[in-house]
Parts: C-alpha cells; structure tokens; sequence
C-alpha cells in the first residue's frame, strides 16, 4: 500500500512540477501580449458552466423534494414521528 | 405571547415595559415600518431608472441621497432589528428563562433606535451606506453626513447591547438541564450572530469616530493631505461589515430551521452539522473581508489570501441548504405559506452563493466591481436570502402574536409575486452588471441593452411592490378581522409545539 | 465522534453530508486554482509597455502619454500596443474602468495603483468611472479611441 501511494505521489510530483515552471514562464514573449479580455472572459464561462451545472443538480432536487414529499402527493405516507406528535 | 389585540392595554404599557414579548413586539414594528420606508425609496429610484433622462427625481443630490438612506434603513433600521424581535420573543423561552437577562438594557437597546432612525431619515445624507472617504471627510454636504454618523454610531451601541444580552441569557440564565448541545438551532444562530457582533462591530464604532474627526479637520486618519490613508477606512469598514453580513443572514437561517421540520413533520436532519456549521462560519466570517477592495490597488499575495478566505466559507454555508433539504427528505410536508417562503429562500440562496464564488475568483472583479453586477448579488442575499426567511417567519409567528391566522391566500400571492420580482430584478442585474453599467449613478447613456434591462428590472421591482402592498394589507387586516387561530395547532400539522404561549406577560 | 453518535440515534448515516461537503470544498479548490492562474497572468506587466498616467478628479479624467501629450476626457492609442496606466486621484476616490476591455482600477488619493492591458481592436470604447464620487458621477465618462498603427 505505502509503496503505491509512494509511487504516486512521485509520478504526481512529476507531472506537477514542469506544468508549473511552464505555467510560472508563460506571457514573457516580447511583442506578444496576453488578451486579458480573452483571459478574464474565458474564467467567467468556465466558472458559470460550473456554477449552472451545480446550480440544476440544486434547484432539481428542491423541485423534486418540493413535488415528492408534499402532503398532497398520492406517495405521501405520515413520518415516523407524527404518531407521538413531537418533532 | 403578546395577544394585544384581543386584550388591549394603554400603548405606553407596551412602550414603557421591560418583558421580552414586548420588546419584540416594538422591534418588529419599527423594523415592518422602516421596511416598508425604505422599499418605497427603493421603487423611487427603480421610477428614475426606468430609462435614461430625467423621470421623476430632479437631480442627482436627490438621487444619492435616496439610494444612500434606501440601504442604511434597509440594513440596520429592518434586517438587524427584525432579527432582534424574534430573539427577543423566543430566545428566553428557547433557554428556559423568565426573560431576557438583562431587561431594562434590552429597553434601552430598542429604544436607541427611532432616534437613530430619526437622525437617517431626517440627515438624508448621500454618501452611500459605506461613507468611503475622501468623498465622506471632503466632499460630503453636512450635516446630514454628521447626522449619518451619529445615526450609525447609536445603532452600533444598540446592537452591542442587544448582542450582549443574548450571549448572557443563552450561557448564564439557560436552564441547567438544558446543555448547550440540545439548544434548539434557533437559539445557536443567535449566540454565534451575538458573538459575531461583540467581535466585528466595534471596530466600526472606531472608524465612524476617526471619520467624525476627520470631517471636523481635528485629525487625518483618512485624508491624504493630512498624511493619512482613505484604504485604511476601507479596511476598517469590510472588518464590520463583511461579517456583518453572516451577522443578517445567520438569524434568517436559524428561521428556516424552525420552519423546515414543523412544516415537514420530522426532525432536523443534524442538529451537530446545523451547530458545526453556524460556529464555523462565525469563525470564518472573519477571513474575507477584504474581497471587497480587490480594485483599490492590493497586492497578488493580499488578493489570494481574501479569495481563500472567502472560499473557506463556502463549505459551511452549503452544510445548511444540506440539512434543509435533507429536512425535507422523506418529511410529508404541509405547504403553508412560511414554509413556501423557506424554500423560495434556499433556492435563492443558492444562487446568491454562486454569484459570491464567482465574485471570490480575483480577475472577475476587472469585469463585475462596483457594476450592477454586485447590486444584483448582494440584494439576491439580502432580499432573497434573509428577507425571504424573516419574512418567512414572520408569517409563521403572526398567529402567535396577534390569536389569529393571517390570510392564506394573500400570503402565498405574496409569496409568488415576491418570487418572480426578485428573480426578474436581482437575476436581470448580474446580466446588466456583465454589460458594464456602474452602480450608483443617477442617469445613464442610452445603450440599447442597458435600457431594455433597466425596463425589466423597473417592471419586477413594481411586482416585488405589489407583493409588498398585499402583505401590508394582509398583516393589518387579519390581525383585525382574521380568523382566530388555534394556538395549540395554528398550521392543523397535528404536533406538539414547544413554544406557543409559553411566555408570560405579566400584563395580561 | 459525537457526530458519529447523534448520527445513530437518529437513525440516518452521517456519509452522504462527508461526500457533499467533500465536492463542495473540491469545487472552491478548482475555483480557487483557475483564478489564482489567470490573476497571476493578467498581472503580469509586459517590459516594453508604454506608460499612460491618468489622474481622476470631479468629475472628469485628464491621461498623460509618455512623450507629454495631454488629454482630457479622451484617449488616443495605438492597437498591437501594450499599455501601462499609472493611476492618480487629486480629490476623492474614482475608479477607472474600459470595461469593454476589462480593465479597472481604483485612483485612491495619495496612491498611485497600476493596471496594464494591450487594446486588439480598432475602435471607440466607453471609458466611466465606477467608483461613488459624487454629484455628477453618473456622467464622468471619456472615450477610448483605439486607432490602427501609423493612421
């Protein structure tokens, strides 16, 4: 086990290490400037494809808790706790 | 409970007592009527903004000082008390303790209030609800500004007061059977908010006091000519409020807490994550503030520790829309209007938390600062989030308060009304914020995108306003004339309550 | 621990929060990392940019070129260039903002803050102040002309 987490934590490191040096380099060409519109936008879109995919799970689970465990749906069955009348 | 309209007594019984009830019930009728104050300012600048040119404010003085005294009211003169009058009614009763620990502090804590509110209302100073200086110390027409800060200066006592006594009656005048790990949810969002408050807002107290000095040319702290640092008010200022804001809306979580497992028929989920949660954030609260100040010239290294810190708080909030719905799962909920309200309020919520990751990630902040963008945000929190729950739970606690039921059908047309207008207005202003229109300003060029947005978000704040017009009615009308509730069972849910009309006033 | 224990008592498994809560902290993560990188790109000034000194006060912008042209309330500069704006106040606080090409930065009163962008299209951009100034900061707007080289 040790050595498989070894092992992975090596090749992780890696992987890792040159993507950051090649990250830590980039926008140093002369003459060629980054599009900070471009950048910036393109950070935007990425994170509302987030935000929307996370915002259906959301908003879908309270409509179908909404529609399921309503009083008047033909499924609903009294909880447990509703004998006693203590919640 | 305080059932005054089926036994009434001399007004200044009410006023001059010192019972928890009735000082709640003082609370929530200042802060319903500063509510609606300052709604109606808000539809006074939606009028101006409709389309470009002048509507129906002559001139931008008016304009400034309008949207300035709309968010002061609606932040310390509506959400902070209202939160006050619930924990005031119920807290005791929740610690099992004849009353507030304090009582004739709790009086005075209320009654710093209408002045402050008087000094507001009749300063209508411009500066916007965050006075930034230079524009405050050098700019800034007296003595409404003055006036502004000796307003916000009595509502930051009131409040340390009011926070005082909550923490004492929850640690020192709780039962001793009860330990604080039983306390109900409600009663925790009121010793975390408490302790936010004892934490955050003096520092505020501080920086209104330096700023007062500042206007009277007697010191510097802010003004570059005199050697000083306008980003240090900046600073100072997100200290208070960026907490301030976990100090609003953890009150309105403890609200849906009540009304998710009553109307559910079933406990709360977790009570511990529910506990975990709120003193997370409270602790947390504290690590973001300045995300608010990432264009006034911080560093990289700065910006990176405040976005880390406002993510770190991410977790904890998503823990409590966990345990609502987890709440609901398997529950066979009764769809009154409270409940409708909590749901419409998590929803909302959600979105809200959304918009703030967003506004966390530090590039975003070139394209959304101080647009429209950031309006629609932080009204989709406070007017989706908390006003949604308070409002919520206002109609929950009406039968307890006034012996009869409000209007049903009138409080779920407010509630759909309410709905559609806060997504048409809040969700059309993240879209209006993206096409670059600044905040705060009085006319606009007429940009074809920004007039069409600016007609639908004028037309879902007349919607909000209907919706705001009907429960005004209804909140008058059914306490008069309502039917008379059963107290034991006002929502007919077939449970038992722990806290109808437990509380004795001595008056009745 | 205790959790654990409560968790029993009423009867439901505590897993499925841990999970949530564990995509919930791996999404800030992801958010977290995407931003840091962009923000440490776009702060990134190129060597041979050209400094532009903008001074903010009520209720207008005047901009300083390197070679000491002034302008009030326009802005001519060349496209392919890149730029670096060296922002003053000489009042209150204003913020200088194109959002077209998202730049924005604060002019704080006894500070100087810098903002750098490089304009890719020809054109004319709005150029507004974003920051509460006062009476008339609805209307302290300028205009960006970006122009091809040599025209």
């Amino acid at each position: 086990m040790k050595v498989i987490i070894g092992f992975g934590l090596v090749l992780a490191l890696l992987i890792v290490l040159p993507s950051v040096q090649n990250v830590m380099a980039a926008g140093d060409t002369p003459g060629e400037y980054l599009d900070r519109k471009e950048l910036i936008w393109g950070l935007f879109y990425r994170l509302m494809i987030v935000a929307f995919t996370v915002g259906t799970v959301v908003s879908g689970m309270i409509v179908w808790l909404v529609l399921r465990f309503r009083e008047s749906n033909p499924k609903a069955k009294p909880t447990s706790y509703e004998a006693e009348g203590n919640w | 409970m305080v059932l005054e309209l089926q036994k009434p007594r001399p007004i200044w019984q009410i006023m001059f007592s010192t019972h928890h009830t009735d000082v709640g019930l003082l609370y929530l009728i200042t802060s319903l009527a500063f509510m609606f104050m300052g709604g109606a300012l808000a539809l006074l600048l939606r009028v101006e903004l409709f389309s470009p040119g002048v509507q129906l404010i002559a001139d931008s003085m008016t304009y400034n000082r309008i949207f300035t005294v709309h968010g002061t009211t609606l932040i310390f003169l509506f959400i902070l008390p209202s939160a006050s009058a619930f924990g005031n009614y119920l807290v005791p009763i929740m610690v099992r303790y004849k009353d507030m620990a304090y009582p004739k502090l709790n009086a005075v804590a209320f009654w710093m209030i209408p002045p402050a509110g008087a000094l507001i209302w009749l300063g209508f100073a411009d500066f916007t609800w965050y006075a930034y200086p230079t524009y405050s110390v050098i700019s800034a027409p007296g003595p409404a500004a003055d006036m502004w800060i000796f307003g916000l200066k009595i509502l930051g006592i009131s409040s340390i007061l009011g926070a005082i006594n909550f923490v004492v009656t929850i640690m020192k005048c709780k039962h001793p059977d009860l330990p604080l790990s039983k306390m109900p949810l409600l009663a925790w969002s009121y010793l975390t908010s408490s302790l936010i408050i004892l934490v955050a807002v003096p520092t505020f107290a501080a920086a209104l006091l330096m700023l007062l000095t500042d206007r009277l040319g007697a010191s510097g702290f802010f003004n570059p000519a005199m050697g000083g640092d306008p980003i240090a008010y900046q600073h100072l200022f997100w200290f208070t409020f960026h907490p301030e804001v976990y100090i609003l809306v953890i009150p309105a979580i403890g609200f849906m807490y009540e009304i998710f497992p009553r109307f559910s028929r079933k406990p709360i989920f977790s009570h511990s994550s529910g506990v975990f949660a709120f003193t997370l954030l409270a602790i947390v609260g504290f690590s973001s503030w300045a995300h608010h100040m990432y264009a006034s010239g911080m560093s990289f290294t700065e910006k990176t520790v405040f976005m880390v810190g406002t993510l770190a708080a991410v977790p904890a909030s998503a823990m409590h829309v966990f345990n609502f719905l987890a709440t609901m799962w398997g529950g066979r909920i009764k769809f009154a209007t409270p409940i409708m309200w909590a749901v419409g309020g998590i929803a909302l919520f959600f979105s809200a938390g959304a918009g703030g990751v967003v506004n966390a990630a530090m590039p975003l902040d070139f394209m959304s600062h101080d647009t429209y963008w950031v309006v629609g945000h932080f009204h989709l929190f406070v007017m989706g989030t908390i006003l949604f729950g308070t409002v919520g739970f206002i109609y929950y606690f009406f039968p307890y308060v006034t012996g009869r039921m409000y209007n049903e059908v009138m409080g779920k047309v407010h509630f759909i009304l309410s709905f559609i207008g806060t997504v048409l207005v809040f969700f059309t202003q993240h879209i209006l914020g993206l096409f670059g229109m600044p905040r705060r300003i009085y006319d606009y060029p007429p940009i074809p995108e920004w007039v069409q947005m600016n007609i639908i978000i004028s037309i879902g704040a007349f919607i909000i306003g209907i919706g705001m017009a009907i429960f005004l009615v209804n909140l008058i009308w059914s306490s008069a004339k309502g039917k008379p509730a059963d107290m034991d069972d006002p929502f007919e849910l077939g449970g038992k309550y722990y806290f109808p009309y437990q509380a004795k006033n001595p008056s009745h | 621990m205790k959790q654990k224990g409560i968790g029993k008592m009423s009867g439901h498994s505590n897993w499925p929060e841990w999970i949530y809560v564990a995509v919930v902290i791996a999404l800030m993560c992801y958010v977290g990392a995407e931003a840091w990188n962009v923000e440490r790109l776009i702060e990134h000034v190129p060597e041979d940019a050209k400094l532009i000194t903008v001074t903010g006060q009520q209720w207008l912008w005047t901009f300083e070129h390197e070679d000491g042209t002034k302008e009030i309330g326009e802005l001519h500069l060349e496209k392919g260039e890149a730029y670096r704006f060296e922002i003053h106040s000489k009042d209150v606080i204003h913020s200088f903002n194109i959002h077209e090409y998202t730049v924005l930065m604060d002019a704080v009163p006894g500070r100087v803050n810098h903002v750098w962008f490089s304009p890719n299209v020809a054109g004319e951009f709005d150029i507004q102040c974003r920051e509460y100034c006062g009476l008339i900061h609805y209307n302290m707007r300028g205009t960006l002309f970006v122009e091809d080289k040599g025209a």
